[in-house]
């Protein structure tokens, strides 16, 4: 438990940190960089499905990305 | 400039800048997907598994509020999976023909700068069923440079192995996720997601269970902190992304995972992304190396006589290792919104790969080619 | 990757239009121009009067009937439209379309005053049902987007080519432009500002945009002479009459839209308030007076 907390404790300052650096604010105008498909965070649903399966297969470790995945049998 | 009143009223007009996907606005296009995984995994002992998968995936604006995303999978598996450890010495596999289908859905409605999604999955082979929903939350700042989402989900499982003694175990998961984006300057982008999740029920491999040792806890607390960035590179024409994360549960895996994608746009609507992965994860506490108790013989581990109820996996994927994924993608782009792509991927895990303790000793590395392709329409 | 400039000339709207695009190839450079080219004249036949299938005419002839339906993107034009005429005092007013039937600029004749009364009746957006989705405009009333139809083009047209790729490069449509960015060397676009007092291609200005549009609002494109003194097509809404405050006001903004709002509004206002309402606006300016004195910032 004291992992937890401690390993929440530093994502949320790093949380924290993240927002103060985006303080200069981003005008609507200027966002045709990040209009680009290949600026999304998953730019391939398909893709990013597949990865994710695949892993969770192979791998201890999984999450992270979504809620209400299911599961299944795969090994 | 400063934000003046006409500007502003013009600014409520739709469609007159660039919609980033950092932000929350319905999606101004329909998009189908349609791509077929090959998957195969190999290790000398003679274990292979053959995955063959298409999958569809649609994403449509209904209204200039609601959006519907329909999600549809069938895994074609083949192949041989180890009863036991993956060791030259070990026993080989059992056979596994199966198939499984799954499919979801989603439906989000959009209240100005707010989203609200509903999702149900459902996923069924012949020795496993899922049905699983959530509800996400998503809300933006009135400058759309920062988005919130919370997010609960819950999934129901049913495992009736076709081998061995008949029976109908379950098992449920509740899972929950918080996460912040945000547009730090006009080339770059940033998330951070933690997750959070408790299974509870029947976690063991039902066919290691039947032929080697495998014994798991009936729970599992499990946390992951996701961090992404992305960068474009103006100059260069080139995207970079970047993703880091941590991942505990309380059976003591522990993983870190980086991922690091560069998209390059070529002429001709051309895309270039090579990636690559690393991964590190400890081991489960419960895992046992291929040491075996000297009066009964594989697959029980040492002492397995004086704790037989004690917790034993000798799954490899519960071992402490450190696996490389180095991929390459293309992709092309035509007018009328049609793209198509290709990839290849290589993926090797191996014990002494990993970083931040010793890997398990005694396993083969595990092999594995991915290739996937696949065709897109945006209308 | 190198970028190689492109520029694709057409006509719309009654202008010369022209979208000038850095491109890594032709073929791309080709489909964002055709893209552009085609969502320009998209917007051209869905809101031009002249076009008996038009919105425009659709809810013009239902004029002094039942209220009538409309699409999203008309109800967001109209909600701009309304927008702008509070913020104008009146001056930005959709309905004013109909005092071109008192000012013939080909026969250069001045209105009679009763006739003026007589179509200022049917002017006046505060006349206007709007309550979306349905609008109804009083018997002879008459609505006309003319007067933000090629900024909002523009605008979509230059949009649409963003999210496409294109990143530097501009959509001009008759003199209102937006920027999608600057030159591929990274240095702004020098726009020239036409003398309003001089031949067509005469310029006493260039203004830097690297990112954002340019409108401009002059009382040289449509006008007569008469008496010694000019009367153009800026009519204030309120009178019938035209104004002399300026000889053109064109105006820096961050979106075409806006910028051609701002530049209409302040030629319709004298000197000084104009002056502070471009001021507060927080846009940049270069306007030219009845006298010639140039005041920018």
């Amino acid at each position: 438990m004291k992992r937890f907390a401690s390993v929440f404790t530093c994502a949320g300052a790093l949380a924290f940190s993240v927002a103060l650096v985006g303080c200069g604010t981003v005008q609507p105008w200027q966002k045709g960089n990040l209009a680009k498909s290949e600026m999304a965070f998953d730019p391939d649903p398909l893709q990013a499905r597949f990865a994710d399966h695949t892993y969770f297969s192979k791998e201890g470790a999984s999450g992270g990305m979504s809620v209400g995945g299911g599961g299944c049998g795969c090994n | 400039m400063k934000t003046g009143s006409i500007l502003a009223a013009a600014l409520a007009l739709p469609g007159l800048v660039p919609a980033a996907y950092a932000q929350v606005t319905v999606p101004n296009a329909t998009l189908i997907q349609f791509k077929y995984l090959y998957y195969r995994d190999y290790q000398e002992s003679g274990n292979r598994i053959t995955v063959n998968s298409p999958a569809l995936y649609l994403l449509a604006p209904i209204s200039d509020s609601w959006v519907f995303e329909i999600g549809a999978v069938y895994d074609n598996v083949s192949g041989a999976s180890p009863y036991y450890h993956t060791t030259l010495s070990g026993a080989s596999g059992r056979g596994i023909e199966d198939a499984r289908s799954a499919g979801d859905i989603t439906v989000t409605k959009y209240f100005g700068r707010t989203a609200i999604s509903a999702r149900a999955a459902y996923s069924t082979e012949d020795d496993y069923k899922s049905i699983a929903g959530g509800l996400t939350l998503r809300h933006a700042t009135p400058d759309q440079n920062t988005t919130f989402m919370i997010g609960g989900g819950y999934s129901s499982d049913e495992i009736s192995p076709t081998d061995g003694p008949v029976f109908t175990r379950t098992k449920t998961t509740i899972d929950g996720i918080v996460g912040i984006s945000q547009v730090l300057s006009k080339n770059d982008t940033a998330q951070l997601n933690l997750y959070y999740a408790q299974q509870r029920g029947y976690l063991s491999d039902p066919y290691k269970a039947l032929y080697g040792v495998d014994q798991r806890p009936d729970k599992r607390d499990q946390m992951a902190a996701l961090l992404r960035w992305n960068h474009y590179f103006e100059g260069l024409r080139a995207s970079l992304r970047t993703s880091y994360r941590f991942y505990h549960d309380d059976w003591e895996v522990n993983a870190h995972t980086g991922t690091v994608e560069w998209a390059q746009e070529l002429p001709y609507g051309f895309t270039l992304t090579p990636s690559l992965r690393y991964t590190t994860q400890s081991a489960a506490f419960f895992y046992y190396d291929p040491v075996y108790d000297a009066t009964l013989g594989p697959p029980f581990p040492p002492g397995y006589l004086s704790s037989p109820n004690a917790f034993y996996t000798s799954d490899q994927r519960l071992s402490a290792f450190g696996g490389i994924t180095p991929g390459i993608k293309v992709a092309k782009s035509f007018a009328g919104g049609w793209s198509v792509d290709a990839k290849a991927e290589y993926y090797e895990q191996r014990a002494d790969w990993r970083i931040g303790g010793d890997g398990s000793p005694g396993l083969e590395n595990f092999k594995a080619q991915l290739y996937q392709v696949g065709v897109a329409k945006k209308f | 990757m190198p970028l190689t400039s492109y520029s694709f000339a057409f006509r719309a709207m009654a202008s010369h239009c022209e979208v000038r695009v850095y491109a890594p190839d032709g073929p791309t450079a080709r489909h964002w121009s055709d893209s552009a080219i085609a969502e320009v004249r998209r917007i051209e036949t869905k809101y031009s009067r002249y076009r008996d299938d038009s919105v425009t005419t659709e809810i013009n002839r239902a004029a002094g009937g039942a209220p009538i339906a409309v699409d999203a993107e008309t109800g967001a034009l109209l909600d701009f439209a309304a927008a702008l005429h509070a913020q104008s005092e009146g001056l930005f007013d959709l309905t004013s379309g109909v005092l071109r039937r008192a000012w013939d600029f080909k026969a250069q004749r001045i209105p009679s005053q009763p006739l003026l009364d007589t179509l200022l009746k049917c002017v006046g957006w505060s006349k206007v049902d709007w309550r979306s989705p349905t609008i109804c405009l009083g018997a002879s009333m008459e609505i006309d987007f003319g007067g933000i139809g090629k900024e909002y083009a523009a605008d979509r047209a230059a949009t649409l080519i963003m999210e496409l790729g294109a990143q530097h490069g501009l959509v001009n449509l008759g003199g209102d432009i937006r920027v999608m960015g600057p030159h591929a060397d990274g240095s702004a676009w020098k726009i020239a500002v036409q003398d309003p007092r001089g031949e067509p291609g005469a310029t006493i200005a260039h203004l830097e945009v690297s990112l954002g549009a340019m409108a401009t609002s002059g009382d040289y494109e449509r006008f007569f002479e008469s008496g010694g003194r000019r009367y153009s097509h800026l009519l204030d809404p309120r009178s019938g009459w035209p104004v002399e405050f300026w000889r053109s006001v064109s105006v820096v903004a961050p979106i075409a839209i806006a910028a051609g709002a701002c530049a209409t509004v302040a030629m319709l206002t004298p000197v000084d308030r104009a002056l502070k309402f471009l001021d507060a606006q927080g846009v940049r300016y270069l306007a030219v007076d009845a006298v010639g004195h140039q005041h920018s910032k």
